[in-house]
This record gives C-alpha cells, sequence and structure tokens, in this order.
C-alpha cells in the first residue's frame, strides 16, 4: 500500500528474508555468529558496564569482519536474524523457566535485548561515512524488517496463542530510544529514523499482528515517540504519518466497537485509545482538527464519546465564544468566515469518476433530475439492513457538497443564514438525502454533517445553519426527531462536546422558530421529556438572568 | 451499550484476531517493558489501598522540591536511581549545598573548613564525605582533593 522504493523496500526485503532464512547451518556460519554475538552481549554488561562502548564496539567490527558478517548483503541478514532470534529465544526461555519470577525473567530478557539494541544502534551509526544518511537508514530499515518478519512468523507459525509481545516491543522502543539521543550523526538522520518506525508500526498494525496490538499501542503512544513525530520534526511532516497510525488502530477497533458488545480485552485497547486522544487533544489540538475528517470516516457512528474527543479539538490560538451566552450571535464572529484546514483528501473518496462529473454538473446546472437516482444507486451498496451505505461516501460528498455550496454562496457576496443556504442545487441534494433516505441513510447523513460542528469556521457555520434548515424546512416528524436525537445523542455523554454541536442545538430549542418543544417525540416519554427539560435548564439558565 | 445499525456478526478474520488479542490480553505489556533497566529499584506493582497516596506530590520533579530533601535522601536518590532525571535533580541540589563530587572516589565531599592550602591542582584539608558503602557521613583530616577528579560540569 505504499510505493515499494526508498528505504521502505529494504523493511520489505528484510521481512521476507528473515521468514525464508534457512535454519541448516552448511558452512558453521551460524553457529559462528551465535558465538560472537554471545560475546557481545557478555562485553557489553561485564566489562563496558554498559558504558563507553566504542573501543570494544571498534575489535566487535573487526570480529565481525573476520568472520564475514560484513561481506554482503545475505551474511548481514543471516548475521540480524540471527541475533534477534536468539534474543527473542531467550524472552521465551526465561519466562518458561519456573525458579524464577517473571519479573526476573523479563530482566534477564532485557540483558540481550538492550545489548543488541546497542550494538544496532552503533552499527547504525557508524555505518557509511559519517554525512551518507541512506547507508545508516537503509541499514536500519533493514534491521527493523527482519524484526518485523521474524515477529509475524513468530505469531502466526511458532507461537500463535502463546506469543509474548515484550520481547519485540522492547527492541522498537529501545532501539527508538537509543536512536533519539542526543547526537549530531543521529540528529541528521532523525525524520528518516522516524520514518522507517512509522512504517514498521503501519506493518505491525493491530490488523496484521493482533497479538502484539497492546505492545503496539505503547509504541505509537510512547512520550518521546508522540514527542519526536508531532512536535520535533520541521513543517509537521510527521502529522500524516502518525495520523495513519491511528487510522489503522481506529480500523482495527471499528468491528467490535461498533456491536458495543465489550469483552474485556476490547475494553482495555478501548480505554487505552481514549487516553492518547486525550494526550493528543490537551497537547497537538491541531493535530485533530487537521485530520479530523479522515479519523471520523473510520470510528463507528456509535462511539459518540471517541469522535467528541476529536471533534472538540480547536487551534490552541483561538478563543471559543461561550455558547451560553444570551442573544450570541455567531453570524458576527469573525472566524466564522475562515475555512478550517482539511488534510485529507475526502474529494478522492467521491467515485467513480463519473459520479463526480455528474455531481459537479448537477452542481453547476441544477439538472438533471435523474441525477439524484444516480446519487441513491451510488451511495447503497447493499441490501443488508447496517451496512447498506457507502459511509466514506456520504461523509465525503456531505463535505464536498458543503463546501462547493460556501464558495457559491460568497461568489454573490452572501454569508451563509438559514436564508441564503435555501433553493440551491446544493440544498436539493441535502433534501433529497433527508427526505428520500430510509432511516440508516438519514441517520449517517446526519452524523456527516454533525462531524463538521466544530470551533468556529465557515464549515461549522455551514453546517449549523443547513441542519437548522432542514429541521425547519420539513414537515416530516421523523426527519425532526432524527436530526433531534444525532444532536442530544452527542450532548448527553461525558464531556467534551463540540463547539458548534452546543450552539446548534441550543439555538434549536431557544428560538421559537422551531416550535422544538410542541413536537411529539418531546413528549414521547417521561424519561425523554425529562432529559430535555434538563438540558434545556442547563442552556437557558443565564437567559433567565 | 448502543448499536445505532444493528448488530453485525464478526467476520472469520475478526474472531482470529479477537482470539489472538484475548491470548495476548493475560500478558499485558508493563511500565518496565519500555524503560531502561534498572539496577536497583526496580517498579514492583501492587494493589496499595485508595485511602494511601496513589501519586506523587505535585511539583515533585522540581529543583524547588529536590533541595527541601535531606542530604541523605538526596545521596540516596543518586545512587540507586542511577541516569534518571532524579538523579540529575539529586545531583543539582548536592552541589547547590556545596557538596562536590570526586570523580576517582565516586563520592560526594563538602569542606569541613577553609582548606589549609588550594593551589592550580589540588586543595588540601578537612572533608566531610558520604561513604556510600558504610553508608553515612564521615571525616576526612589532610585530604587532598585533587583538581583533576573534580566533577565540574554544569548542570543546566
Amino acid at each position: 500500500d505504499r510505493a515499494l522504493s526508498g528505504p521502505t523496500s529494504y523493511i520489505h526485503s528484510g521481512m521476507l528474508q528473515a521468514r525464508t532464512t534457512d535454519v541448516v547451518d552448511t558452512d558453521g556460519f551460524a553457529e559462528k555468529t551465535e558465538h560472537l554475538f554471545r560475546h557481545w552481549v557478555y562485553t557489553y554488561h561485564n566489562e563496558m558496564n554498559g558504558r563507553d562502548p566504542v573501543k570494544y564496539f571498534g575489535s566487535f567490527v573487526n570480529r565481525m569482519n573476520f568472520l564475514g558478517v560484513l561481506k554482503g548483503d545475505e551474511q548481514l541478514t543471516k548475521f540480524f536474524t540471527i541475533a534477534t532470534k536468539m534474543c527473542i529465544e531467550a524472552s521465551y526461555r526465561n519466562l518458561a523457566d519456573t525458579t524464577i519470577t517473571q519479573a526476573i525473567a523479563k530482566t534477564k530478557t532485557y540483558h540481550w535485548i538492550d545489548a543488541y539494541v546497542r550494538l544496532i544502534a552503533l552499527l547504525v551509526r557508524h555505518s557509511g561515512d559519517g554525512s551518507n544518511s541512506n547507508t545508516k537508514l537503509n541499514l536500519l530499515n533493514k534491521v527493523l524488517g527482519i524484526v518485523v518478519g521474524i515477529l509475524l512468523q513468530d505469531q502466526e507459525q511458532l507461537h500463535g496463542a502463546n506469543f509474548q509481545q515484550f520481547g519485540y516491543q522492547r527492541i522498537f522502543i529501545m532501539l527508538f530510544l537509543e536512536l533519539s539521543a542526543h547526537d549530531a550523526i543521529l540528529e541528521n538522520i532523525s525524520v528518516g529514523v522516524v520514518t522507517a518506525f512509522c512504517h514498521t508500526y503501519h506493518m505491525l498494525r493491530p490488523a496484521n499482528a493482533p497479538g502484539f496490538c497492546y505492545a503496539w499501542l505503547e509504541l505509537i503512544s510512547n512520550r518521546v515517540f508522540l514527542g519526536r513525530i508531532l512536535a520535533m520534526i520541521p513543517q509537521q511532516k510527521g502529522w500524516f504519518m502518525y495520523s495513519q497510525l491511528l487510522i489503522d488502530l481506529f480500523k482495527y477497533l471499528a468491528p467490535f466497537l461498533r456491536n458495543a458488545e465489550l469483552a474485556k480485552p476490547v475494553t482495555v485497547l478501548y480505554k487505552g485509545t481514549l487516553r492518547v486522544l486525550l494526550v493528543l487533544l490537551h497537547d497537538f489540538p491541531e493535530f485533530l482538527c487537521d485530520y479530523h475528517f479522515g479519523f471520523c470516516d473510520v470510528i463507528p457512528p456509535n462511539c459518540i464519546q471517541m469522535r467528541n474527543l476529536i471533534l472538540s479539538a480547536y487551534p490552541r490560538n483561538m478563543r471559543l465564544p461561550d455558547p451560553f451566552t444570551p442573544n450570541l450571535k455567531v453570524s458576527t464572529l469573525a472566524d466564522i468566515t475562515t475555512p478550517p484546514r482539511i488534510c485529507t483528501n475526502y474529494t478522492a473518496a467521491i467515485q467513480p469518476a463519473s459520479f463526480k462529473k455528474d455531481l459537479d454538473s448537477y452542481l453547476k446546472q441544477r439538472a438533471p433530475v435523474t441525477f439524484f437516482a444516480e446519487l441513491k444507486r451510488n451511495l447503497q451498496i447493499s441490501n443488508e439492513p447496517g451496512s447498506r451505505y457507502n459511509i466514506p461516501l456520504m461523509n465525503a460528498l456531505v463535505l464536498y457538497v458543503g463546501t462547493q455550496a460556501i464558495a457559491h454562496i460568497r461568489l454573490k457576496n452572501q454569508v451563509p443564514s438559514k436564508q441564503t443556504v435555501a433553493s440551491s442545487a446544493h440544498m436539493d441534494i441535502f433534501q433529497n438525502l433527508a427526505v428520500d433516505s430510509d432511516n440508516e441513510g438519514r441517520y449517517l447523513f446526519l452524523n456527516a454533517i454533525a462531524n463538521q460542528l466544530r470551533y468556529p469556521n465557515s464549515h461549522t457555520h455551514y453546517f449549523s445553519c443547513t441542519l437548522l434548515y432542514l429541521f425547519h424546512e420539513t414537515n416530516s416528524e421523523a426527519i425532526q426527531e432524527q436530526i433531534t436525537r444525532v444532536l442530544l445523542e452527542r450532548l448527553i455523554v461525558n464531556r467534551p462536546h463540540p463547539w458548534g454541536l452546543l450552539i446548534t442545538f441550543i439555538e434549536l430549542i431557544k428560538n421559537p422558530e422551531y416550535e422544538f418543544w410542541k413536537h411529539d417525540f418531546v413528549h414521547c416519554a417521561p424519561e425523554i421529556e425529562k432529559l430535555f427539560e434538563s438540558v434545556a435548564r442547563s442552556c437557558m439558565v443565564k437567559t433567565n438572568n | 451499550g448502543v448499536a445505532p445499525l444493528g448488530q453485525l456478526t464478526l467476520q472469520k478474520e475478526h474472531q482470529i484476531q479477537f482470539q489472538l488479542m484475548e491470548a495476548t490480553f493475560y500478558h499485558m505489556p508493563q511500565p518496565c517493558d519500555s524503560e531502561r533497566l534498572r539496577n536497583y529499584l526496580q517498579r514492583q506493582p501492587v494493589q496499595t489501598p485508595p485511602h494511601y497516596p496513589q501519586q506523587q506530590l505535585p511539583h515533585s520533579d522540581t529543583f524547588e522540591f529536590f533541595q527541601r530533601l535531606s542530604t541523605e535522601t538526596l545521596f540516596f536518590i543518586f545512587y540507586y536511581m542511577e541516569g534518571t532525571k532524579a538523579q540529575y535533580l539529586a545531583a543539582k541540589a548536592l552541589k547547590k549545598q556545596s557538596w562536590r563530587f570526586h570523580t576517582k572516589y565516586m563520592m560526594w565531599f563538602q569542606r569541613h573548613e577553609e582548606p589549609k592550602i588550594i593551589n592550580e591542582e589540588y586543595e588540601q584539608g578537612t572533608y566531610i564525605y558520604f561513604d556510600y558503602e558504610k553508608w553515612g557521613q564521615r571525616k576526612k583530616e589532610g585530604f587532598t582533593f585533587e583538581y583533576k577528579y573534580l566533577e565540574d560540569r554544569d548542570l543546566n
């Protein structure tokens, strides 16, 4: 799924080689390598005591040379494969040893791994000449690929359900820390290092290595990793890569979360995910802002709080007016003319190309009406209840039509309002989706709109007006009830709540023109009625003063 | 819980994923897995009663906090928490209290009185030092502190 060129190709070749390397040792190379590596581990702990290994490293490289390890790619791959396997075998052997505690078993394993990791870091640092970063990064990618290959093979064939994640986790985290040290040569290749680890983690995403999922979450949420990828790489070059890892996580969780039957192993992973999102919301809100669309695409509709965490993010330099301020005039806020940054290429999701063409032509000419049949055909992908619709297409369509509508209104020197959003090709499409869809389709459609109700910006403002317009302009109780449902279900969960969502809901229940309180669904059950009253009390409290 | 779109039967691949995840659930990663190996004071997580403090005091990772600790506590942190931020802060606090680290003896020294001799290479006089083997402060008279063994990095 990524171009197989440059450093990435080295990960893949390392991975494939590790999985196919024969253990038949005809020339005694393997045995000598094992001996050599064992010697390194011993020296690392006993003679240099972990300190200043450079002197020992020099003589070790000579020994490697003598053995022919550095002669070519094949020997080098064999060396790393053997060394990695020795570390991992140590982890299983120590854990199986009933005479020692688990803590001691781990410590003994880490003796192997920490020495190995230092060796890798030194080899990477000193490979090629000082300024040649390609050699260093290719070697790193190669080693990472070998570890990935061994991990996948271990989980799929060797140990299966008895797979142990901690040895691999240790290799990755310690190697990353080693390579993040303050060192001019390493700082030179830091972008390449982060990229290499990102590719590695992407290949080990939970869908590929479910037995590694908890360690994987630890790795991608590690303090140093997070700091490097989101803060220290210039020009936010790491943001896209990190968004991919989060999407890997959300995609893996989705089928388990959407059924809302949370077994213990899922709950733990889910809670960890929430914590990562909270950290991101607190420390990198702009990151969540920029990639909210891609995240909402893969988070199941029922994960209200998870999505609220993402939608509540707003740029740190912005001041949000209190939504409960009486007579707050949203249309006068300066921020609502600025479009938010969307870093997901959502237009690309509008497929096939012919449909996109017809969509554009309808938006331009407001004809032909046969377009709506085509719209329906493209959105509905199956007849199975619960998965009838192409959700990413729905989301992309709603955002695309909305942005086109904003541009259209601007062109007429107007600003979005309940009046200006009306009667246009754009609103035709939205009204068609609201009126002609079944409950499932309408629910997804309204959710796609509600996903844009965030901090003050032009999208929030436009979609808020649109949602209120749809509520106002319909005679169908069912549509109004569903609009209320989508808003309410995002507000009755614990905080945080997106600003635009609150604004829209408050307007709906406060402005008499919507006759909100006259609707039957508000009074359908005593507990619902009570709920509305309590929400209303909290929304109205300041107007009464 | 609610599933607004209704229940979906998990696909075969999801069932396999779940089984592997469940198996690994019984050996979760531990904090020590992603930290440098500690020679002393390894983490030993246990359930503590809820009325005991579960977290460190706020701001206990600041230099100001370390300055309020007793000298012995600082020595303990220095020798038993090697390579941590705590060790760094302890060293900084000890330096502030006029303790000087001797890189040959690996011990901290403090002048007991004005040195009798001070020249370019060394100073000589009576010193208090902390003996980490006997774990206590000792006095040494007529000790020569050679400056080449003085740890003089700026801890900032």
